[in-house]
Order: C-alpha cells, then structure tokens, then sequence
C-alpha cells in the first residue's frame, strides 16, 4: 500500500471509532549523512524513517498519538488507544481541524543523494581551512540528505501531499593557538545541491578567519552602555523573543507583552519581518501546517507594525483572534539601505555579537547572557574580540530601538536574516 | 515492535567486522493543561532496529523502523556497505578498537497496574485544581506531564548483550503573577524522579508540597529587587551545582570535546579547583541509592564505569566512547549512548555531581556579607573554554549573612576551571536532579546533583 492509502484507511478507521473530527499524516524519509570528526570522514548513515500521526476529536475532546509503524495491527492498536486516551480528556470548544480546501500536490529538490559529491565538499573545505586557517580545527562537519515525502488527510475532505529533497551542511570549530583556546563557533545551511563549495556559503569563509582570532581576546574597557551590531548569526536569537510571544501558549495564557497589540507599532520601523515557508530561496520550509492548512507567506512586522500573530486553528478558536497563513519559521528580516561597513563605522562605542548564550528571557523581554565569537567597536573601528563580556537589556526594547538594518543579507536555507544596529545594551 | 521476542544473537553470523546491533523503542507521553485546558494529550512510540559497523577507523551506520528478520538482516548490510565505502576512501587499516564483553539487563517498569490515561489526566486535573485553589494571586498556570520510557537491546560483535529499560516521569508546574506594574513574573519547577508514573506519583502530596515552596517563592518575586551586576559572593543551591557540574565542567571533559579542543585537554593531572571539589560521573548508583539514569552497559556494549573527573581539585580523567579510549589510550567508561534507534552512540553524561561537603547551608549564609543565595536555573551553555552561562529564575540577596529581597531573573556566567578554585564551602547535604535534558547533537536524559556550593561569579545585570 502506498503512504495515500494507508492514510486515508486509517483516517475510515479513526471515523468508523466514533470520531467526528479526524486527521492522518504519513511522514516517511530516506536520510543520508556523511560525517567527519576532527579531520576525517568517519561516519556514513543511511536511515529509513516513518512517522504517522493520527488525530481525533470526539465530543470535543482530542488526542492525538503518532507511532513509526504502518502495519495494520500497529495501526488498528493505535486507533483502539486514541478513543482511550479521548475518553479521559475534557471537552473544549476550540478543538478543530482544518475545513476542505483542493487538495495539491507539492515537489521539490533532488530525490537521491549525491555521496561523491557529500564527499568531495567535506574534504575540500577542510583541506581550504587546513591550508588557509592553520590554527582552525574542526570538531565535525556533516553533510546530510533527505528526501522526506508527506501525505496528509482529514475528514473534512483534504488531502496534501508533497516531497522535498534537502541538503543540509552543519560544521562545529574552534582555534587552537598553544594553550589558547578560542570560543566554539559553528555554521550551518540548507541547500537544494552542493554545486558551491562550503567556504562560499553564507559567510562562512569570514566565521573560520574570525575563530582564528579569537584565540586573542581582552576584555572590554569597562561597563558601557552603547550601541550592539546583532550578525545574521545571532539574529534568530533576538527575533525568536517576539516570535516566541506571539504564538498559541503566550497569547493563550494573556502572558504575552504583545497581547492587544495587533496594529500597533510593536518595533522600530526599521524591521520587517516575514515568515515564508513557501519562497523559492527557502528549502527548509514546509507547504502545509501542523493543522493542516495550506501554508502562505505573511509579513509578519512591516516597518515595525505587528501584522498578524502566529496563533494555530486551536489558539485562534480560544482567542477569538485571526489564524495565521502559516506555523511560522522561515523569518526573514527585509534588508535596509546601509551597507555594512558603513554601519560599523557609524559606532561610537559597541559590540558586534555573533553568538548569544543567554539565559531564556523572562516573559518582560528582560534579558542577559554571554557575547561569544564577538568584537569591540570603538569610534566606528572593529577593535579586538572580547572575552567574559555580558550584555543586558530587554528584548521588547531592544527590538524598539533597532536605528539601521544592513543592505547585506545571509541565506541560510531556513532564513535570511541582516545585520542590525541597535542601541541602549548594557556591556560588562 | 515487541523487543524481548526477538532474538539478536542469530544474526551475528552476518557480522563482517566489529558490530552493534540495537533494537531500540522510546515511548512518550505528554499532557499539557493550561489554565485547566487541556493543550496537549499525546501519545509518541518511536522504534525500531540499527546497526553500526566499524571499518578501518570509519563507522557505517543504518536504521529500519521496521524490526522484521528481512529488515534486520538489510539494516546490518547496508551499516557494512556504509562502512566499506568509507573505508576504500580513506580507511586506516592501524585502528582498531578497543575489545569489551559485557552483560547487563534491567527493567524499570512498574510491577504495579498501569494507569489508564483517564486516571492520569484525573490525576493531572487535581494538581491543577490545588494550584487554582491555594495560589490565589495567579494569573497563568501550567501543568505538563512528561513520561518516556527508553528500551533498548543490544548484541555485539564482542560478545556484549544486554536488554535495558530506563524510564522517568516528570510534572512541570509553571505559575505566573503580575507585580505592582501590571508586568508578569514566572517561576517553574520540574518534580519527578525515575520509574513510570504509577511508581513516581503514587500520591499528588509531593507535588502539592512543591507548588506551595514555588508558590512562597513566586510572591516574593513579586516585589524582587534587579541583582547588582558584577563578582559577587554566591551560594549555587544543589540545582545550580548539578547544572554547573553537567554543563559547565561535565562537558569539557567528555574525550570527543577533548578532542575538538576542550581546554580540559590541556589540564589533566593539574589543579583546576579547590580541593575540596570532587566531581563525578556516576554510572549508575552511589552510596547504595539507585541514581536517576542508572546505567549499567552502555550502547557500544562496554560495562558502565564510574568516571572521576576531578579528585580534590585535581583533573584526574575524562569520559569515553570506544573511538576516545582507543585515540587517547585510555581505559573505557562505558559513557556511550544513543537516543532514538536512528542515533549513533555519543559520550554522553550519566548522573554527574559534585560530591558533598561538611559545610551548613545556614553557616554558608551566615559567613556571605554581600551576596546572593542563586536557587533555581531556566537553562545552561558553556564553551570548550570551560566559560559557562546559566539563567536563574530564582534567587534572594545575602545582606550580612541574612537573606534578603529575592531577585529578579538573572543569569550568572564565569570560566569553570577559575571559579572553581574560588569554591570555599560545600554544604553536607546532596540533592539529585532527574528532569535535565542534554542537548549535544542528540537529546538524552541525564541526572545531574550536588551540595549547595559556596564560590564567586559574575551575576549579569544592568
């Protein structure tokens, strides 16, 4: 039987057990990896994957399993299981899956691995930092390769298939110079080929000079409050607050600081920012949501103003507030019309983080943590990368004060993401 | 996939060279209230078979959620066909691994009825009602239960074989209130142990019991005070030792860090704390008690052996896989596990702590003019420089050896390898966390301890 078969048989199983409302999905995947660990190619993984998972709302109480089998007998066990664990939930109002909508077919991406290829670009990027970064060491890098298909149906009529083949390149490094140590650092994106060698990807070339550097630190002048440069490396880490606030638990739970605050400017209006699942330059993204909608792209900041929330079928139906088009991800923050030099040197005082190790913010957006992989500027110069320097603030405010977003942008496969000028962090 | 039917050992006429073959299931399940509502009711079961084959210095590896005698036979020749390609490419004949026979089988399910789902969300729904009931000021609550039960068989080449089963069950209850500000202020706290939960919550006491301590707490957040940044005198209660002993120091020196360049690698045999730190990786008990993720073989078969990391300050070993102990020469621990059937075996943490002292928690107070009493951590990173960062959600000032306001959430970082020589008093009492959750390419469960520890670091702040 093929996944579309098995799906919909399951999802007759799940109505004819006295469900109303039903939902299967079939996730399957062939997974390939090359790996290498300190210099050599040492790990070759080939994995066959399944997932199904099945949701049921009956009375308007829901459960949902998921198992990584399809025989009849496991499927049949599962579905006897889904009506006990349904029995014993509380009924809510705001239970629902996804109305009709035509059903579609989605591809994209190879559908086989190219292992010469997986394994030619390993070795070359570590022989270029070899020769080019002597002092570099690479912990691992891994290039993987999946071809996942996916069927999706519920009883409302809707059907979803797709398949999307993916590259994904992950790299872990640090320098060594004597007993001098330089802070980890890593990269990684995702790609429908290898056709370009690792090195010119992103800026990754820029990320393995800098680790070679950073073996040198010194500690900042002093306790400074000034401007802080966030890298397309450490963006997410900031963007991730306000995503974070906007989804079903925050806004459920009248938690959010972005409660009510649909319309209003929530951000400087130097952001935009976007999530796009479904854009051509991202081959991390997805064409259907968790509940089973068709994915679009939405704009999620535009010049500051909070657009729309990130609320599933479930938390719009408990909120009473707008769905959105998609489950989020795949942000991208639109470019300025500052190039990046120019930015640098507009800095009186400052720090350019590349990496945030941060402790979670708490639900004011009050923050602090560790800039690691990061440098010092002063009067409008890149100085030294900085060691055992904390930066504070608050992400509500610091998301407020952005003062210029860069012309240059990084791809990184699952989002593409500026470097952005901000101001009023506290360094010490 | 019914994992004690199967028999492994039938299959290792198919090895070619050293093998693993593991028959592995992860069975989860997860319920959500918020606010009474139920948001999450789910049930996950992930299994099957893998093998990994090792080939002049390269490991080939493969998986099949299917753990059918065709699908087992196909997965160990595909891990052997990975392995011979990469072995024609670059192999080195000279490395080979070091041998280990052991044996080990354990079972952590309940000899008591299972509970039905009715009964556990029943029992969930009465936590959530004690929460609404005796902490009025509330404006969010949260109650999560999460159970998982790891099964995993394993044959050898070696002769290794065993069949284990881990299990734990954990309630995370969240509070939040507003302060004066209309601002909201949270506070969490995970309660569970090892076993299924029919073992671990035989009664909601012990839960009511900590709802009431985070509840006290949480009011006393509400009127926190911002903790002043800089070097501070601190007292890391025992859940900031068991973090600081697993993040901070646990992880420079697994041997694959090492190996990257943990500055650990450096230091073994010098002093790298005070002399009265002792820090351990227990495998699976100590002083008689059964510790939260006991292990007893690990998934490259090796027995699990107690690693001693430091000893009365000085740096004395490391963690090891098979492929660490053949590279640095030294003997295996048995530090290897795999979390899902399509994961290799890493060095991974097992129950790490720092051992006790003979100091009181009161005279450690007592002895701080200005400082602080750090309590409760969100969550923890370090660096292969041993620098490290954890958040705290929970704290108080010591003002003239007297505890104070309590502070608002902050996080504390510094470099362990320093700070540790800074330590000057270690209370006589251990407690062990079972909720930590590593995150080192692969989750895995861990359990972490340690005695409230007197030392210095950098508290952030503006």
């Amino acid at each position: 039987m093929t996944n579309k078969a098995i799906a919909q048989d399951t999802l007759a199983k799940i109505s004819k057990a006295g469900f109303a409302h039903a939902a299967t999905r079939i996730v399957s995947e062939e997974f390939h990896e090359l790996q290498a660990e300190n210099g050599a190619i040492n790990l070759m993984r080939t994995n066959f994957e399944t997932d199904v998972a099945i949701t049921g709302i009956k009375d308007q109480k829901k459960a949902s399993l998921s198992v990584n089998k399809t025989d009849p007998e496991t499927l049949d066990s599962t579905v006897d299981t889904l009506s006990d664990m349904a029995r014993g939930a509380s009924p809510d109002e705001a239970y629902g899956i996804a109305e009709h909508q035509p059903s579609e077919t989605f591809d994209a991406g190879p559908s086989e691995p190219d292992y010469d290829r997986m394994y030619d670009r390993i070795v070359e990027v570590q022989d270029y930092a070899k020769n080019q970064y002597p002092d570099l060491h690479f912990g691992s890098v891994a290039i993987t390769f999946g071809n996942r298909r996916s069927v999706y149906v519920n009883s409302n009529d809707v059907l979803f298939e797709s398949r999307r083949g993916v590259y994904q390149v992950s790299t872990m490094f640090t320098s060594k110079k004597g007993k001098k140590t330089s802070s980890m650092n890593y990269f990684g994106y995702s790609a429908y080929d290898l056709d370009t060698p690792i090195r010119e990807m992103m800026n990754a070339d820029e990320l393995m000079r800098q680790s070679t550097e950073q073996t040198e630190t010194q500690n900042i002048p002093g306790k400074f409050n000034g401007d802080m440069i966030i890298t397309p490396n450490a963006l997410g880490s900031f963007v991730g607050f306000l995503t974070g606030k906007i989804g079903d638990g925050a806004l459920i739970s009248g938690t959010s600081v972005y409660k009510d605050k649909l319309g209003e400017a929530v951000t400087s209006d130097k952001l935009t920012l976007r999530s796009c699942p479904v854009d051509a330059d991202v081959c991390s993204g997805y064409w259907v949501t968790g509940d089973g909608y068709k994915a679009e792209n939405s704009t999620i900041l535009e010049d500051g103003v909070l657009n729309s929330y990130l609320l599933g079928l479930y938390g719009a139906n408990k909120t009473g507030l707008p769905r959105a088009v998609n489950a989020g991800g795949c942000y991208q923050v639109d470019g300025g019309d500052l190039a990046l030099a120019d930015m640098i040197s507009g800095v009186e005082q400052g720090i350019l983080i590349a990496r945030f190790s941060g402790g979670n913010p708490n639900d004011r957006g009050d923050f602090s943590g560790i800039a690691k992989n990061s440098y010092y500027i002063k009067d409008g110069k890149i100085q030294f990368p900085i060691k055992e320097t904390t930066v504070s603030g608050n992400m509500v405010s610091l998301l407020k004060s952005v003062k210029a977003v860069s012309r240059e942008r990084v791809n990184f496969g699952s989002s593409i993401f500026p470097w952005v000028l901000t101001e009023g962090v506290t360094a010490s | 996939m019914q994992i004690a039917e199967i028999d492994l050992s039938r299959y290792s006429n198919q090895y070619s060279s050293y093998t693993e073959l593991r028959l592995h299931e992860n069975r989860l399940l997860n319920i959500s209230l918020l606010n009474g509502d139920i948001v999450s009711n789910m049930q996950d079961t992930n299994g099957g078979v893998s093998a990994r084959v090792f080939d002049q210095g390269a490991w080939g590896f493969s998986s099949n959620p299917n753990a059918t005698n065709d699908a087992i036979e196909a997965t160990i020749q595909a891990a052997t066909r990975n392995a011979e390609f990469l072995a024609k490419r670059g192999g080195d004949p000279d490395v080979h691994l070091p041998s280990s026979k052991a044996s080990a089988n354990s079972d952590s399910n309940t000899r008591k009825p299972r509970k039905s789902q009715d009964e556990i969300i029943a029992f969930l729904k009465s936590i959530d009602e004690y929460v609404g009931e005796h902490c009025p000021d509330i404006v969010a609550r949260q109650v999560i239960l999460n159970c998982l039960d790891m099964e995993k068989k394993l044959q050898t080449s070696d002769g290794s074989a065993g069949h284990n089963t881990n299990s734990r069950a954990i309630i995370a209850v969240k509070l939040t209130t507003r302060n004066e500000a209309g601002d909201p202020i949270e506070l969490s706290q995970a309660i569970g142990d090892r076993g299924q939960f029919e073992d671990v919550f035989e009664s909601p006491e012990r839960i009511h019991n900590a709802v009431d301590e985070l509840y006290k707490h949480l009011m006393n957040k509400k009127t926190a005070v911002k903790p002043v940044s800089g070097y501070h005198d601190v007292i890391l209660a025992s859940d900031l030792a068991g973090i600081l002993a697993h993040e901070a120091i646990g992880h420079t020196t697994e041997a694959d860090i090492v190996r990257e360049g943990s500055i650990a690698g450096d230091y073994l045999g010098e002093r790298v704390a005070s002399d009265l730190v002792t820090l351990i990786d227990f495998a699976n008990s100590h002083n008689g008690e059964v510790l939260p993720m006991p292990i007893y073989m690990d998934d490259e078969g090796v027995e699990s052996l107690d690693a001693v990391l430091i000893e009365n300050g000085i740096l004395k070993s490391f963690m090891h896989n098979k492929d660490s102990a053949q590279h640095f020469g030294m003997p295996l621990t048995g530090n290897a596990r795999a979390f899902s059937y399509t994961d290799e075996p890493l060095i991974r943490m097992r129950n790490t702590a720092i051992l006790p002292g003979k100091d009181k928690l009161e005279d450690m107070i007592a002895s701080i003019d200005d400082g602080y009493l750090l309590m409760r951590p969100t969550n923890g990173q370090a660096d292969t420089t041993s620098e490290f960062m954890f958040g705290v959600q929970m704290g108080y000032e010591i003002k003239n050896g007297k505890l104070g306001h309590a502070i608002t959430d902050t996080t504390i970082s510094g470099v362990a390898f320093d700070m540790l020589k800074e330590v000057t008093m270690l209370s006589d009492e251990m407690e062990w966390g079972c909720a930590g959750m590593c995150g080192k390419k692969q989750p895995m469960p861990v359990g972490m301890g340690g005695p409230a520890v007197k030392t210095k670091v950098y508290i952030g702040g503006e």
